[in-house]
């Protein structure tokens, strides 16, 4: 069994979510992204370390999640240290639209493979004592298959996708935050217009 | 609640009651959809009242593990089109620094923060004005807008001006903090 990469992850979780919105943390994250493909219901978080799954509940307890199965927030394990409190908040909250995909390869890739503790902490284990539901994935077909069951099942839940720590070669992305802002907004506004009134 | 009473004998009781309704008041007019808080005890009056309306349907309101996390939840759920409000203490806006100046700011995220400003006059924990004295500083420093309320503005206008506030982050797309004591 090969090992994902952070690519064939973020490759999975776009197929798999081509509408729904997404947002991606930063550095190697939201660069590798791109890879995959630009999209308008990506919000790229360009710097805020950690503060990913805070963001994802926020879009996710909006008026504009009604119109998507799911908000998905995608985080690296050093990321989700650095916010793990925010895991006690949604465990509180219960949004049943958020799913929190935590690609875990152990280290800080994007700043020169330093170590991060992920490797001593059973993060499904965090996930589930703060009430969401969460599993460990490590290979492709597994991961294609919790994508998929995710989208029937009510949130939260926390996937923690084991990875390997390379980094994809990826031109640095530099764009006017509110750019990316108004993008994001316009397409959670436009798809809010077109769901149905409940 | 705090001690009502400064420690050299200061009675604040009826200010903090008079702010605290000023402060409620300024809530109601927003009318927001979610409120998210962490305690300060001077502001015990105000969240008493949030848990309260929101057990009542008016909105959602619900506790923060830190005041970073809460500039990441308003910001999502600004970009979602709802309206939150955060309702912090000042010793923890060091926290909410990073997230409100590489999130908040830079992606125009328009945010009302209502922060109970403590330390300085009047203040009765001798440990709370290491931070608190400094907040304006912090802020100005941060090119972050905040307007401050105190007893050099008359109770009277202190809704009206927390309203204002909203409206100028509105106005600016960018977070704005009123400063709020309680106590002086």
């Amino acid at each position: 069994m090969s090992q994902l990469t952070r690519f064939d992850a973020l490759k999975a979780i776009a197929a798999e979510y081509p509408t729904e919105p997404i947002v991606v943390a930063l550095g190697t994250m939201v660069r590798e992204m791109l890879l995959v493909g630009r999209r308008d219901s990506h919000l790229y978080v360009l710097d805020s370390m950690g503060l990913v799954p805070a963001i994802g509940l926020g879009v996710a307890l909006s008026p504009a999640a009604q119109a998507f199965d799911r908000v998905v927030a995608v985080e690296g394990d050093g990321g989700l240290l650095m916010g793990l409190s925010t895991l006690a908040t949604i465990g509180l909250l219960k949004p049943e639209k958020l799913l929190l995909v935590v690609l875990d390869n152990g280290v800080y890739a994007a700043t020169g493979m330093q170590r991060t503790a992920a490797p001593s902490v059973d993060l499904c284990a965090v996930a589930q004592a703060c009430g969401i539901k969460a599993h460990d994935i490590a290979a492709a077909d597994e991961l294609a298959t919790a994508l998929r069951e995710a989208r029937q099942r009510a949130g939260p839940m926390l996937l923690r996708v084991a990875i390997g720590p390379e980094n994809r070669p990826a031109p640095y992305f530099l764009p006017d935050p509110v750019e990316l802002t108004l993008t994001f907004q316009r397409y959670l506004a436009l798809d809010a217009e077109q769901a149905p009134s409940t | 609640m705090p001690p009502i009473t400064t420690a050299l004998g200061v009675d604040t009781k009826a200010a903090v009651e008079a702010r605290s309704r000023a402060v409620i008041d300024a809530l109601e007019h927003i009318a927001p959809t979610h409120v998210l808080w962490l305690p300060s005890s001077t502001l015990k009056a105000v969240i008493d009242h949030v848990e309260r309306r929101a057990q009542e349907g008016a909105y959602v309101s619900f506790p923060l593990t830190r005041e970073e996390e809460g500039i990441g939840i308003a910001g999502g759920l600004v970009l979602g089109g709802a309206k939150p409000v955060l309702v912090v203490q000042n010793n923890g806006l060091g926290n909410a620094l990073t997230a409100l100046t590489t999130f908040a700011q830079p992606y125009h995220l328009p945010l009302l923060m209502i922060v109970s400003q403590r330390g300085g006059l009047n203040e009765y924990n001798s440990m709370i004005h290491t931070l608190c004295e400094r907040v304006d500083d912090i802020l100005a420093a941060a090119n972050l807008r905040f307007f401050k309320l105190d007893e050099r503005v008359p109770v009277e206008r202190w809704s009206t001006s927390i309203a204002a506030a909203w409206e100028h982050a509105l106005m600016t797309h960018r977070p704005v903090i009123v400063l709020c004591n309680l106590l002086f």
